[in-house]
């Protein structure tokens, strides 16, 4: 099993592979946000439209 | 069941074992065994996260409470994606990082083996109980609409699980689960075509939808602050959030999906895609359940959907006065079906005063009606004391079984067994890795072969698989057995959130100081328990809190006393 050493939370900024479609994960981020702000509106819609 | 349905029933399940057990054979190491080869691609990681999420209840239930209450259930989730979102930020590359197997190795590498045994312990007991439930609510439903024997219903759903999660670990329970989620989500859209298929030929789609409206099932959002309601858009977000960050940050069975993945990349974006599919795939099955009550204004629907227990009610005394219910339950029906009609043509006509006019009638027979279904519920507990008097659970099954055709019968029931089966092969893959990786090869055996560990993983896969399926079939011996694994389950999970809270965002507060405080944390919540009435479902809230609050109080007079 791995040594065990630090005490603190490592660094959590090292580089990763890029996200498809966007040039960076902040892009899909705010995807998958702004996905859930839609499907609110949606939703706010649908009830409005359906009571 | 006919011929037909067993032949789909067998054949799918029997397909997905098999295709797991080759798929991912040979399997020789741990890193092979526990994660998979870490050569997961991301869509095999989201699908297996939502299948390990969506357990059979999540098919036999959603459809029932969108029956009883309309849409609003979806408001659960609002949280979920940004917990993944969070998640995906600050959790994947840690774990990733130091390259752990579980989640609770990460707390020896922040904290110490005694908060990271503590921790993994917490968790061991909490979801071995659970694995036992998982497997326990299906089968008792599945057992009482089918007559199967409830022996042999968790015997078949345990075996052919530790059959596939032995054989082929990790990458076997994620395999399948693509799988599963195949045939889950594909039952599940032809079951709400057949639905809308059914309706009377005046009534269209847009009608149904419409008739749903005025009876006030399309009900998906409530801006409106209620403490006391479990489902609004507050509680969704604030609440939600908290849960998935819990399930997704700290559970195990969720852990190990993403910790397969090929890359951090991957895992995020199998994190992600959950975070996009997950409302739309409950806004489904909720649709579906409204669109079963639309059938029910046109069909007569049973006046207690458990029929078993009813049944048992025929032979007491009290069955005349069951009859008489059952007439009354008819003729509202009868009435009632009329008015929905009569809405139906007055929305047609786009006549306000006459939709209002209907509406009203309509909601007086529906008031009506809901009397007599409360009334039968009381006298079914009269007459069979310790009966369970919430039929919702057995809405969609019993029209899965009255009105679909022979063949979608067998896939339907498949649907429901894949999900059983996708959540309890999570949970035992989880449970072994974590006995054997946080416990065993920690604390036991340090220096073993990795053949040694991967024997040791297998033999504590079928361990648990044992353990969870006699937990199943003697759950029936117990009295209110769910709600009480549910409170063992929030005892322990609000401790668990708070050390994983800490560990992620409060740098100052060390090891001594975090399992001082989680052991303080426990204690709080278990005088909650033992001498107080808070709500169970606040244990999380009130444990994740004072594992934080007493981690800063006792890390301030540690670090004085260590000046001093």
């Amino acid at each position: 099993m791995k040594k065990i050493t630090t005490t603190e939370p490592v660094d959590t900024e090292a580089p990763v592979d890029k996200p498809p479609f966007f040039k960076s994960w902040a892009g899909m981020y705010w995807l998958v946000i702004g996905n859930l702000a839609f499907l609110i509106l949606l939703f706010y819609v649908i009830t409005r439209y359906y009571a | 069941m006919r011929p037909l349905d067993w032949i789909v029933l067998l054949g799918t399940l029997g397909f997905i074992v098999v295709y797991g057990i080759w798929k991912t054979r040979g399997s020789k190491d741990m890193e092979g065994y526990l994660k998979g080869d870490n050569s997961m691609k991301w869509w095999t990681i989201g699908l297996s996260i939502m299948a390990t999420q969506a357990s059979a209840i999540t098919f036999l239930s959603t459809p029932g409470q969108a029956y009883e209450d309309g849409m609003r259930f979806v408001q659960f989730y609002f949280g979920l994606p940004i917990a993944m979102v969070i998640i995906s930020i600050t959790v994947i590359p840690i774990f990733y990082r130091l390259k752990v197997y579980t989640a609770y190795e990460f707390l020896e590498n922040r904290f110490d083996l005694k908060t990271r045994s503590l921790a993994a312990f917490l968790f061991l007991v909490q979801r071995g109980l659970a694995a036992g439930i998982t497997i326990y609510a299906p089968a008792i439903i599945l057992s009482t609409m089918l007559g199967w024997s409830l022996t042999m219903t968790n015997l078949i759903i345990g075996v052919l699980v530790i059959v596939y999660t032995v054989s082929g670990g990790t990458k076997a329970v994620s395999v399948t689960q693509k799988q599963q989620m195949a045939v889950m989500m594909g039952g599940m859209v032809i079951a709400g075509f057949m639905v809308v298929s059914y309706l009377p030929e005046n009534v269209g789609f847009d009608d149904a939808v419409a008739v749903a409206g005025k009876m006030g099932k399309m009900n998906v959002i409530d801006f409106s602050f209620d403490w006391d309601d479990r489902y609004n858009f507050w509680s969704g977000l604030t609440g939600g959030l908290f849960l998935a960050l819990s399930y997704f940050g700290t559970d195990q069975s969720q852990v190990a999906r993403y910790l397969g993945g090929k890359s951090i990349g991957e895992s995020r974006l199998g994190l992600l895609f959950n975070g996009l599919l997950k409302i739309p795939m409950q806004f489904l099955i909720l649709f579906i359940g409204v669109m079963v009550f639309v059938f029910y204004q046109f069909n007569q629907p049973p006046v207690f959907f458990n029929e078993a227990a009813k049944n048992k009610v025929y032979a007491t005394p009290y069955a005349e006065e069951l009859r008489g219910l059952e007439t009354r339950h008819t003729v509202l029906f009868q009435e009632k079906q009329q008015a929905v009609q009569g809405l139906v043509t007055a929305l047609k006509s786009e006549d306000e005063a006459a939709v209002t006019t209907a509406q009203g009638k309509v909601a007086a027979l529906t008031s009506a009606g809901k009397q007599v279904r409360e009334e039968v519920k009381e006298l079914i507990a009269k007459a069979v004391p310790g009966s369970e008097t919430k039929d919702t659970d057995y809405v969609f099954i019993s029209f899965v079984m009255k009105y679909l055709p022979t063949g979608l019968v067998g896939l339907l029931l498949a649907v429901i067994l894949s999900a059983a089966m996708s959540s309890t092969a999570s949970e035992l893959n989880a449970l072994a890795s974590t006995t054997v990786v946080d416990i065993y090869k920690r604390n036991v055996k340090q220096h073993a072969s990795p053949a040694h560990y991967v024997n040791a993983s297998k033999l504590l896969t079928v361990a648990w698989g044992v353990i969870a399926i006699l937990f199943a079939t003697f759950a029936s011996l117990l009295d209110n057995l769910i709600q009480a694994v549910n409170i063992i389950g929030s005892i322990f999970y609000g401790t668990i959130l708070g050390i994983f809270l800490v560990a992620f965002y409060f740098k100052r507060i060390k090891g001594n100081a975090v399992f001082l405080a989680a052991l303080l944390a426990e204690g709080v919540v278990l005088f909650c328990f033992y001498f107080t009435d808070i709500a169970f479902l606040w244990f999380n809230v009130i444990g994740c809190a004072c594992v934080v609050l007493f981690g800063f109080i006792l890390q301030g007079m540690i670090g004085e006393k260590a000046k001093s």
